[in-house]
């Protein structure tokens, strides 16, 4: 063992150094698009007690589905659940091209996951959690909206639309 | 000169470690096709109902035996060989090890009931609140428990050790061996935390619910850094065993390895939120962190690149090769374990930039929970580590038994089949994963299955098919090898490269532990510490336990 | 033993490995790119 320094060799050392600058474009470019772009993940929104969110009253996922906020502007209040069956509630949201909608998606039973075909929409839906993220829906189509985690024998069934109206 | 030897019990216990993890890959890979042909359409599970009730009950036994059980025996086994190997002593307290051996042999077996009788079909990853028999965490508790022991023995005989050569560096099969098994020890405490606080006490009805995110945050911590785990023995061979066998080359820069072993020490558990990314519960700030924290130990890898070619570049031009390529043709391909663990090494690559973008915080919403992810790790560690570890069995076995291996030509020939099975099955995957199709989903079944995915469900059940080949074809040639009469003529030479770099150049603070012990535990309290710190304050365990499969 | 006292790696020129490791860089940055494109083209999320 040697007390000297460490010797590198010349061409890893240009790798090494070249590898860093090439992780720090990427880590770059990641931020840019986080924080100048507002592409972001979701963030801790609300806690809820997954036993009684699908039934109490005062809870929007009693009433899972869309509210116009302000025109061009929804909150969708969805549930995901694999008890009864596995699906969403509700299965089909309808809005007009340019709309701007926020996801509310939580769980009364297991995990789920909530993607948008075609979309930035992609989260985890965790029951005791609510996941949040907003969507500008500019072309006209059908999106489906599909479970993501294993939550059981349905979770390969388990699907949801938005249909983007012109 | 003559090599250290192992004694006859010596090689039978790191032998029983291989015996398991044979086993543990050859039911595990049984169910691998029948996913595949899910995808494709072609429904299998109805035809074996009376045995296993579902795909999901076969995507368990497929996870927990191939990622957890085959690799974790492997890995202690070939872990135990490099620190006897490589430091030439015995074990200091083999009983202490062999107790943990069986630890998680009893665990396996704890843990592999409930799975077979359905009652634990959970996947590989068991979030909460789907809620397994008991005797499937207990069973899981002793295997870590197991490792844990055995990880012990590995640094009591690492003291011994040093006690007796108190100026000597450590030889680097051993040094790499104990950092991984340090590592285990660290990053393990998150599933273990995990089951025993919650899952564990819930299952046999102590608490009547858990909390979900809380306990994801915890699995997290322990599921980052096994892949590390996994991967970290690979690299040994790779590093220190392939160069040698590949043509005789030189390990190229001994320094730069040891410290890319401690990066990976220091930096592979405080980075767990890159799989949480989409979590609800979880500020992005600290998100953004554990994003910054991934691109970092990208940096051991890219140097672990350069020092694994550079070293197998100077075993080709030793046998003759030339030019900027045409060396790589002049390595010993016709060696089975030289020719598994390069084709491991070459789909490594794709492996990493997968891994890459996975890591790249809002790229994740693109890929997360898509079938990218499987395609990712089936580069990973169903081919750089499982291949690597086939590769290795090539010579270990031989070395353990005694016996000649049999067919080679057979054995190279499998490697070339898993590489190109791998090759479609992964990349069909990948674009499905792009096109937005989910994982953990037997799609040829799904509703919402959009007609330009058909094409590529149908690569993935071909490849699945031509990795079943090429998975009978290892098991038959380890099982004729094993019951063969054919013995080595001479002891089996165990591959270990010498280094290009004297050794006395390599500085003594590479051969210090408790600075990056001390580091590595410091910066997990630092961006694990406040995130922790808030999910258990806010603990909810509101989540009673379903069982929906 | 070694003529020098002390053998170091200095004077193996490993070209072909850095000519595999450009291509290796080149099609990380031209994958990670095509992902991080979808990423783009697809919008905020806030």
């Amino acid at each position: 063992m040697s007390a000297q320094p460490m010797h590198i060799h010349p061409y890893e050392r240009n790798w090494m150094v070249f590898s860093a600058v090439m992780l720090v474009l990427f880590a770059t470019a990641v931020s840019v698009a986080a924080f100048g772009m507002g592409i972001q993940v979701p963030a801790p929104e609300q806690r809820v007690d997954p036993r009684i969110v699908a039934t109490d009253p005062n809870s929007p996922w009693s009433n899972p589905g869309l509210r116009e906020v302000s025109p061009g502007k929804y909150d969708a209040y969805i549930l995901a659940h694999a008890i009864p069956v596995w699906e969403y509630l509700p299965k089909e949201i309808t809005v007009p091209a340019g709309s701007s909608v926020s996801f509310y998606v939580t769980s009364s039973d297991v995990q789920h996951g909530f993607k948008i075909q075609d979309t930035n929409a992609n989260f985890m839906v965790i029951p005791g959690q609510v996941s949040k993220l907003t969507i500008k829906f500019n072309k006209p189509g059908t999106y489906n909206y599909i479970c993501t985690e294993y939550c059981g024998s349905g979770h390969g069934i388990m699907y949801g639309a938005i249909i983007v109206t012109p | 000169m003559k090599q250290y030897q192992l004694s006859t019990g010596e090689k039978k216990f790191i032998g029983s470690h291989l015996l398991v993890a044979i086993l543990a890959l050859s039911v595990g890979s049984l169910f691998g096709p029948l996913q595949a042909f899910e995808h494709a359409g072609w429904d299998i599970y109805p035809y074996i109902k009376p045995l296993i009730k579902s795909y999901y009950q076969g995507l368990t036994v497929h996870g927990v035996l191939n990622a957890l059980v085959w690799t974790t025996f492997f890995i202690m086994g070939f872990l135990t060989f490099n620190v006897m190997f490589g430091l030439k002593r015995p074990l200091k307290n083999p009983t202490l090890n062999k107790v943990g051996f069986w630890l998680m042999v009893v665990g396996v077996v704890a843990a592999a009931i409930p799975i077979l009788a359905n009652q634990a079909t959970v996947l590989f990853t068991f979030y909460p609140p789907l809620k397994a028999n008991w005797a499937f965490y207990l069973g899981l508790t002793l295997v870590v428990v197991g490792s844990w022991v055995e990880g012990w023995g590995l640094f009591m005989t690492y003291f011994a050790w040093r006690k007796e050569n108190p100026k000597e560096l450590t030889p680097f099969i051993a040094f790499a061996s104990l950092v991984t098994a340090l590592l285990w020890q660290i990053c393990t405490i998150g599933v273990a935390t995990e089951i025993l606080t919650m899952l564990l006490p819930w299952s046999l009805g102590l608490i009547a619910g858990v909390d979900p995110q809380l306990a994801r945050t915890y699995f997290w911590f322990t599921g980052h850094p096994l892949v590390y785990f996994w991967i970290l023995p690979a690299y040994i061979s790779w590093y220190a065993m392939l160069p040698k066998q590949a043509g005789n080359g030189k390990m190229f820069s001994d320094s730069l390895a040891r410290l890319s072993f401690w990066i990976f020490l220091v930096l592979s558990t405080p980075l767990g939120f890159h799989h949480q990314y989409v979590d609800p519960g979880i500020p992005p700030v600290w998100k953004f962190i554990h994003s910054m924290l991934t691109f970092s130990v990208f940096f051991p890898s890219m140097m672990t690149a350069f020092t694994v070619i550079a070293s197998l570049e100077h075993a080709g031009r030793k046998n003759g090769g030339k030019g900027t390529f045409a060396w790589i043709g002049k390595l010993n391909w016709s060696d089975p374990s030289v020719a598994a663990q390069l084709l491991a090494g070459i789909l490594f690559f794709f492996g990493g930039i997968g891994g890459l973008a996975n890591a790249s915080y809002n790229v994740n919403l693109v890929l997360h929970n898509t079938a990218f992810i499987p395609g990712h790790f089936h580069l990973t560690v169903a081919t750089a580590v499982t291949l690597s570890f086939m590769g290795i069995s090539y010579w270990l076995l031989p070395y353990l038994t005694g016996k000649k291996l049999w067919m080679p030509k057979l054995a190279v020939a499998q490697a070339w089949i898993w590489f190109v099975g791998m090759i479609i099955f992964s990349n069909a995957m990948h674009v499905l994963g792009l096109l937005g199709a989910p994982r953990r989903v037997p799609l040829g079944l799904a509703p919402y299955v959009p007609p330009e995915w058909n094409s590529r469900l149908f690569q993935v059940g071909v490849g699945g098919a031509i990795l079943f080949v090429s998975g009978a074809c290892y098991l038959t040639v380890m099982l004729m090898t094993a019951l063969s009469k054919e013995t080595v003529k001479e002891e089996v030479e165990v591959p270990v490269a010498e280094s290009m770099q004297d050794l006395a150049l390599t500085p003594v603070w590479l051969d210090r532990w408790a600075p990056w012990i001390y580091g590595a535990l410091a910066l997990i309290v630092l961006v694990y510490g406040p995130v922790l710190f808030d999910l258990i304050k806010n603990i909810a365990l509101t989540s009673p336990g379903f069982r929906v499969w | 033993m070694a003529k020098k006292e002390h053998e170091n790696n200095d004077e193996f020129r490993p070209n072909g490995t850095i000519a595999i490791l450009v291509i290796f860089v080149i099609t990380t940055i031209l994958i990670w790119g095509t992902i991080y494109m979808i990423l783009i083209s697809r919008g905020s999320t806030i």
